[in-house]
């Protein structure tokens, strides 16, 4: 085990990582903004990671360039799910925590069986996008092209986020709805406009995860799963419903998967995070990053 | 300017609210006097929609706001700031004051009421980058006043601004209250401490078990007999 080795596994977990708190920031937002836990968020990501293959196949597009569109195109989606869907769930007269779980839950079935109808269980890839395969050599150390950029998109995307929250008068109405949905009708606003477009961002967020994950990793209609729990942790782990938790988490996250890797077989590599998450559900159940 | 009539609303089978039936005139203070529970603050909460009347009707400057979603109503004009002042905790005074504004997109129309209530509470304009949470009960409530004033409404509802606050502060309220009419904002209160209320009200209304007991001017309410020993311990 050379210095060299463990910097380089170190490396790699970073990069993911950051690619992990985008994937978790769309539900960390989501959950903080209205207190639902999306149960479909994994098959959000899912979809974008298609979209980004169709794009690819009809106009040639790389994910990297297609990333904004998918983003919109997401945002759109996130909104048309929430006034759909999700809106009529809360407002069950019973129970309607219950409906929330069961309105994502089988929101996620759905458009599960429907990715396996339309596109086939088969596994796709982008068989040569702008960064496939290409490394990057720097100081001994390799880092992967493809979750280097998404890295990049991934602090891009926070600190745009960070801009929205904290400059505009928008992300104050978010903030302010964030804390008391009761109240924001006091100064006008309607909190109902205000959940639509959380669940737009926390879609585009979404979309941009699943785009630049498409330049590197299978897309395939269970694909989301296996995210979307490691999305889960991330987001127990930052605090729930805290966006910047989201992020500070996954970073943790991808670097104690590398670790673990790193030292277990890689069949064990998520043995790290549970463990991390049991530990800290124990000991600190508001999360890392939680203020509750 | 708002009139209401024979609104009724209960909860759960509750009678809250019977057959109540006020009206506030441009320009007034309006103070709306009774005890715990006297349905006070659900008239109020059925004026702006937080709650739903059972029957009756409220008309607003001419209009029908019954059935209004709060939000709607808040852009209609009338600004209500609830017994327990619902302001965003964990944001600074300056980002609540700033949320007061949300609905106007040109900066004037920003400005010049963030003017008129940095000089009614020169205290908040001290502490604008704090935490609301941080504040004193007082404080509190002149923040929620001010957010309420931030939407330039033309009427002002205020549940029991007295409500947990210091005495010397109380009188800061009331003091802040009849400025606000002098600047052509209509207020309606809703108070148990009826002195101060009385002080600067032009007529009042009693509410007992959700009924209108009683209506007149400020000094005939004052006057009252029964007034005088169920509220003012006279």
């Amino acid at each position: 085990m050379t210095s060299e080795a463990i910097i380089q596994s170190l490396a790699s977990g970073l990069l993911m990582g950051l690619i992990y708190g985008l994937v978790a920031a769309g539900l960390a937002l989501i959950f903080g903004l209205m207190d639902v836990v999306n149960f479909a968020h994994g098959e959000f990501l899912m979809t974008s990671m298609y979209a980004a293959f169709g794009l690819f196949l009809a106009f040639a597009l790389d994910p990297l360039a297609s990333a904004p569109f998918v983003a919109a195109a997401m945002f759109v989606f996130g909104a048309v799910i929430y006034l759909g869907l999700v809106r009529f769930a809360m407002s069950a007269s019973a129970n309607a925590g219950m409906v929330q779980i069961f309105a994502t839950f089988g929101l996620a079935i759905v458009m599960r069986g429907l990715a396996q109808l339309l596109f086939t269980p088969d596994y796709r890839s982008i068989p040569h996008s702008w960064l496939g395969g290409k490394t990057l050599h720097v100081g001994g150390i390799f880092l992967p092209a493809p979750q280097l950029a998404g890295a990049f998109v991934s602090l891009a995307a926070f600190g745009a986020l960070w801009l929205v929250i904290n400059k505009t008068d928008f992300g104050r109405a978010l903030e302010a709805t964030r804390e008391d949905a009761g109240a924001v009708a006091l100064v006008g606003i309607d909190k109902k406009r205000i959940f639509a477009l959380g669940w737009g961002l926390g879609g585009a967020l979404v979309g941009l995860a699943g785009a630049v994950l498409a330049t590197f990793f299978y897309i395939y209609p269970d694909v989301g799963a296996s995210f979307a729990l490691v999305a889960y942790v991330t987001v127990a782990l930052g605090g729930f419903g805290s966006v910047f938790g989201a992020f500070a988490a996954g970073i943790l996250v991808g670097v104690v998967e590398a670790g673990t890797a790193f030292i277990l077989p890689a069949s064990l590599k998520y043995l790290g995070i549970y463990a991390l998450y049991l530990i800290v559900v124990v000991v600190r159940p508001r999360g890392l990053f939680g203020s509750l | 300017m708002l009139a209401t009539h024979d609104l009724s609303t209960s909860y759960g089978g509750l009678i809250a609210l019977s057959n109540a039936s006020i009206e506030v005139k441009a320009g007034e203070i309006v103070c709306v006097a009774g005890a715990n529970g006297a349905g006070k603050s659900t008239l109020l909460k059925s004026i702006v929609g937080m709650e739903r009347p059972s029957s009756g009707t409220v008309e607003f400057l001419g209009e029908r706001i019954d059935g209004l979603a709060p939000h709607l109503v808040t852009q209609r004009g009338i600004a209500y700031v609830p017994e327990n002042r619902r302001l965003f905790p964990r944001l600074s005074v300056v980002d609540n004051l700033r949320l007061g504004s949300y609905l106007f997109r040109n900066d004037a129309d920003r400005e010049a009421p963030m003017a008129t209530v940095m000089r009614l509470f020169p205290r908040l304009g001290e502490r604008l980058e704090q935490r609301a949470e941080t504040l004193s009960g007082g404080e509190q409530q002149m923040l929620a006043i001010s957010r309420a004033l931030m939407t330039r409404p033309k009427l002002l509802m205020l549940d029991e601004p007295s409500q947990g606050i210091m005495p010397k502060l109380v009188d800061e309220i009331f003091v802040a209250v009849s400025a606000i009419r002098e600047a052509g904002t209509t207020v309606l209160i809703v108070e148990q401490r009826l002195t101060e209320c009385l002080e600067i009200a032009d007529r009042a209304y009693v509410l007992q078990t959700g009924r209108v007991t009683m209506s007149g001017t400020a000094a005939e309410i004052a006057g009252n007999a029964e007034v005088r020993k169920a509220y003012l311990g006279l």
